[in-house]
């Protein structure tokens, strides 16, 4: 359809240049109305997050919290020296070792869930599941807290790529994420069908809007007007000058196989593209990360190349267009893995003491946070829960960590629960 | 039934129906008879002898609140308003153009009741109804492979269908036994017994008692009377539950899982629960109005919890039930969330409430009879049309709420709007729906049927309907296809024109144009040589609106 686009002459830019030159002063440029004016004003002071899950539940021990002198727990793989001094990770990771001045580990994280669903639920929203609320997802506070302040952005504030991520829960669903299944396919029916041309686009919206605007005078109802507005800001994204951030045809193929060309890859490619645009929230997952057989080889001949790859590539990308200042990562899964290497030569689920990867956006790199013992099996210093990982994320975000919301259902639900930003790295 | 029928046909004449209309119109008299077996009711036809199809003091209670506040309410529905909303209440899709026609065209002062008489007989009500209790049973997502969903909701569809007294229904749901392939209520406890069957004490009671006792499970409430023991005296219920999965050899010889098989063991065990100072604490099966049962293994316990919920003398059960259907019909119940009863949360009509659940217990908790007395009040059929006077919405049933369209609603609306040349639904739609309801949900993490899931707009589900496949499909105008069926139709009617624009007006919206609709409709088949693409672009428009996508 693109295609046919281009065929007839016009592309998809120029297709909101006609509708705007063809139908100004008829309902149907009503669509369009706060479009005009300064898309462009848009600059890079916002803030944005990007969530790196691995999804399954990757093997820290193997990855950040290397422990060559433990004979039961140790596994096979090496620690290396990284740009940041006293740091060091595996030695499948030898890009992401040149970026370590940039990130930091926290070793001691206790994140109480061993099950794939309530993990996945906690370390997204910090609260275990509770049959009598859903909570938001960060990605959806991002959104519903820095997104929305954001004038003129005709992107969704909140994508996930690959997986669909956790939902927005009470704050509804305004605020759920933009999925991208695909990152090296085009997103689902953004474009009419090739039939379809601006000129009947047109006049489709303008039989649309004569519906609609009926309706909403004879209700006055938020409901009838909320279908508008969802409408409106679908007809923006297909619209979009920011929509090629979606689109990776045009990045060099040294960028593309630096990034890797695998969801992942492309997914972190996708992810740099979007915060560049102003996008707040992009969490890119990678799955298999469930290494109950076989932990090791998975890890070294799959796993850790692409995650190398496309973690490194995005950091580095970042730092150097200047948005690492401004772009906090996160890199997570659902609990790490066990410290004992069971018969199968796999680890299993452990969410009692595990590691995750901060930096960018106000926090600290080259740093480690807390530690555990030889054997990685208790934490021995500095013990972190998940919400004190929500508070130094909101912090480095700028949302205010006393944040409160309330449920639907009149409950007062805090941002920040029994944490607190960790100092070392936002203090 | 065929003779109340006949009452259709007889409205049309004289009416204003244009010469076409005529032959459309009276083919209702023969699609809607065949449906309408009233012998699958399993109700003596004493019961419905002495249960009312209609409660005059729906309307005097509600009226009467309207008066006190000093609110005024709005008109009565017109026809087509009335015709789609019961459509969609009733069926969860809306009428087809035959069926739209039809009804527009009478005019039997009765019509309306009769009109839910026989959609309260139609297939699609006990499909739709089957539908709309998986969900609030077992979620919209994935289950564990034990928990065979199309055995529930077929299960749920004979019940409907039957019209089986609401509290048997519950009965069967808790206490259900046995292969959960033979006997689909078996699902719902499968369905939540991990966790120490936490999640299925917390959805039994909110469900059939509309009681949310589920914050009890780790301190008392804070604010009704709820105590952490009552949540483990349910929860000790279900202390004997025990499955096991039944192989059996498949085509290839291989033994390959079949089924599952529910039962429960008699036990004398009981629920231990950690109270908020630290002490452990325990629970034997206590019912939530203090009632005990034996703790020995004389009893299965589930069966006497079963029992408990559907004792017809249950107020909570028939209440929750009348509030929740309150609520699907009215878009609000006198308790909201329809399921979160007790003192901290008290009715906006509490009498009438009592009335209803009280009636209902002695219709012998007639489902169809409560679809009859609500649809059948004036409270049901006021517009959603707002006037200066009554702006503000207090709460008090004085205008109509618009309601978003479930998913299953929409797409069953979809496919009506768009095959509504042919008749019955196909297998391959049915597929079709899963399908598309998977990738139309697909952004949610939420499956527990939660009104947040109904169409108030993501960007990919707007994408979906603008552009998806199932749109392109709709708007097709090849052989075969109910646009190819309106261009064919129109060139042998007396007005082409109008009977185009009418035919995808009545198809989306189950209403004729206005007289500027029609103009403008006009206008663009006047002005365009091709009439295919105009008619897929105002389709396009209607199917996409806000009037559709709205129950009104």
């Amino acid at each position: 359809m693109w295609e046919n686009a281009l065929a007839s002459g016009m592309t998809r830019r120029h297709w909101l240049g006609h509708l705007a030159a063809t139908t100004l002063g008829i309902p149907a440029i009503q669509f369009f109305s706060s479009l005009e004016a300064n898309a462009a004003a848009l600059k890079k002071t916002n803030r944005s997050c990007i969530v790196l899950w691995m999804g399954g539940g990757p093997s820290h021990l193997d990855i950040w919290d290397l422990k060559p002198d433990s004979e039961k727990n140790g596994g096979p793989f090496k620690p290396i020296d990284t740009s940041a001094s006293g740091v060091k990770i595996s030695e499948h990771m030898p890009l992401t070792a040149k970026q370590m001045n940039h990130l930091s580990i926290i070793r001691s994280l206790d994140s109480k869930e061993g099950n794939h669903d309530r993990g996945r639920y906690v370390m997204h929203t910090g609260y275990p599941p509770n049959p009598t609320v859903v909570h938001a997802g960060f990605g959806s506070v991002c959104a519903l807290e820095l997104g929305e302040k954001l004038e003129n952005f005709d992107l969704p504030h909140c994508i996930s790529i690959n997986s669909p991520g956790v939902g927005a829960g009470f704050l509804g669903m305004s605020y759920a994420p933009f999925v991208v299944q695909n990152p090296n396919a085009p997103i689902a029916n953004l474009q009419p069908p090739g039939d379809v041309n601006w000129q009947r686009m047109q006049r489709r919206l303008k039989m649309l809007t004569t519906v609609e605007d009926q309706f909403i005078a004879q209700r006055k109802v938020q409901s009838a007007s909320d279908h508008k507005a969802i409408y409106a800001k679908t007809l923006r994204m297909m619209n979009s000058k920011y929509q090629d951030a979606f689109n990776l045809k045009g990045e060099p193929d040294t960028v593309r196989d630096a990034y890797g060309r695998g969801s992942f890859g492309s997914g972190c490619l996708m992810a740099r593209r979007l915060v560049e645009q102003g996008v707040t929230y992009v969490e890119v997952s990678l799955d298999g990360w469930d290494t109950h057989t076989n932990n090791f080889d998975a890890l070294s001949r799959r796993l850790l190349p692409e995650l190398d790859k496309g973690m490194s590539s995005l950091v580095a990308d970042l730092a150097s267009r200047g948005l690492l200042e401004t772009t906090s990562i996160v890199w997570m899964g659902e609990f790490g893995r066990t410290p004992r290497i069971n018969q199968n030569a796999g680890r299993d689920h452990w969410p009692r003491s595990w590691s995750v990867v901060m930096g960018g956006g106000g926090i600290k790199g080259g740093q480690i946070v807390g530690a555990t013992d030889k054997d990685g099996v208790d934490v021995v210093d500095r013990p972190v829960g998940v919400m004190d990982l929500i508070a130094t994320l909101s912090k480095g975000m700028g949302i205010n960590v006393a944040t409160q919301y309330t449920t639907p259902r009149g409950r007062p639900m805090k941002l920040v629960d029994g944490g607190a930003p960790i100092k070392e790295l936002v203090g | 039934m065929t003779q109340r029928w006949a009452c259709w046909s007889g409205g049309v004449r004289g009416g204003r129906v244009l010469g076409f209309a005529i032959g459309l119109a009276l083919l209702p008299c023969l699609v809607l008879v065949l449906p309408a077996r009233a012998g699958d009711d399993t109700r003596s036809a004493q019961d419905s002898v002495r249960t009312p199809t209609s409660l005059p003091y729906i309307d005097e209670m509600i009226e009467a609140g309207w008066k006190k506040a000093k609110v005024v309410p709005a008109r009565i529905c017109s026809d087509d308003e009335f015709l789609r909303r019961a459509y969609l209440d009733l069926l969860g899709r809306i009428p087809t153009v035959e069926e739209a026609r039809g009804f527009l065209a009478t005019k039997a002062p009765d019509k309306r009741p009769k009109l839910v008489d026989y959609l309260l007989n139609h297939p699609d009500f006990s499909k739709d109804f089957a539908t709309q209790w998986t969900i609030l049973l077992i979620g919209r997502g994935r289950q564990d492979r034990m928990v065979d969903r199309t055995a529930l909701t077929g299960w749920l569809r004979k019940q409907f269908n039957a019209n089986r007294p609401w509290n048997e229904v519950v009965q069967d749901l808790v206490g259900a036994s046995g292969s959960n392939k033979e006997n689909g209520a078996v699902n719902y406890i499968l369905a939540h017994m991990d966790g120490d069957a936490v999640p299925l004490t917390s959805r039994t009671t909110r469900l059939f008692l509309g009681q949310q006792i589920q914050c009890t499970q780790c301190h008392n409430h804070p604010t009704n009377e709820w105590k952490q023991d009552d949540f483990w005296g349910i929860n000790a219920f279900f202390k004997g539950l025990k499955t096991e999965d039944v192989t059996k050899a498949n085509a290839t010889g291989l033994e390959a899982y079949d089924h599952t098989e529910l039962h429960d063991e008699p036990t004398e065990e009981f629920s231990r629960f950690e109270r908020r100072n630290g002490l452990m604490g325990v629970a034997f099966p206590k019912f939530l109005d203090g009632r005990k049962i034996s703790q020995g293994t004389d009893v299965v316990r589930r069966t006497e919890l079963a029992k408990l919920i559907a004792d017809p003398k249950n107020d909570s059960m028939a209440k929750a039930f009348v509030n929740r259907m309150w609520g699907h019909f009215l878009g609000r119940g006198f308790v909201n969330p329809v399921d979160d009863f007790g003192p901290h949360n008290p009715p906006s009509h509490p009498e009438l409430l009592d009335r209803l659940a009280e009636d209902f217990q002695k219709s012998n908790f007639d489902v169809k009879a409560l679809c009859r007395w609500i649809t059948s009040s004036k409270t049901y059929q006021l517009s959603d049309l707002r006037t200066k006077a009554n702006e503000k919405d207090e709460g008090l049933f004085n205008v109509m709420q618009l309601k978003p369209m479930s998913p299953e609603q929409l797409f069953d609306s979809l496919i009506t709007a768009t095959t509504s040349h042919r008749s019955g639904v196909r297998e391959q739609d049915q597929r079709r729906r899963d399908d598309w309801l998977r990738q139309f949900l697909f952004a949610f993490a939420n499956d527990e049927g939660e009104e947040t899931t109904n169409f108030q707009g993501t960007i990919p589900q707007a994408l979906m309907m603008m552009n998806g496949e199932l749109m392109k499909t709709a708007l097709s105008g090849k052989p075969g296809s109910f646009l190819a069926d309106v261009l064919a139709s129109a060139r042998r009617s007396r007005a082409p024109v109008n009977y185009m624009v009418d035919s995808i007006y009545l198809a989306s919206l189950s209403r004729y144009p206005t007289a500027r609709e029609r103009q403008f409709a006009h206008h663009f088949l006047e002005t365009n040589p091709d009439s295919l693409q105009v008619l897929q672009d105002l389709f396009w428009a209607l199917l996409n609106s806000n009037e559709f996508i709205l129950v009104h």
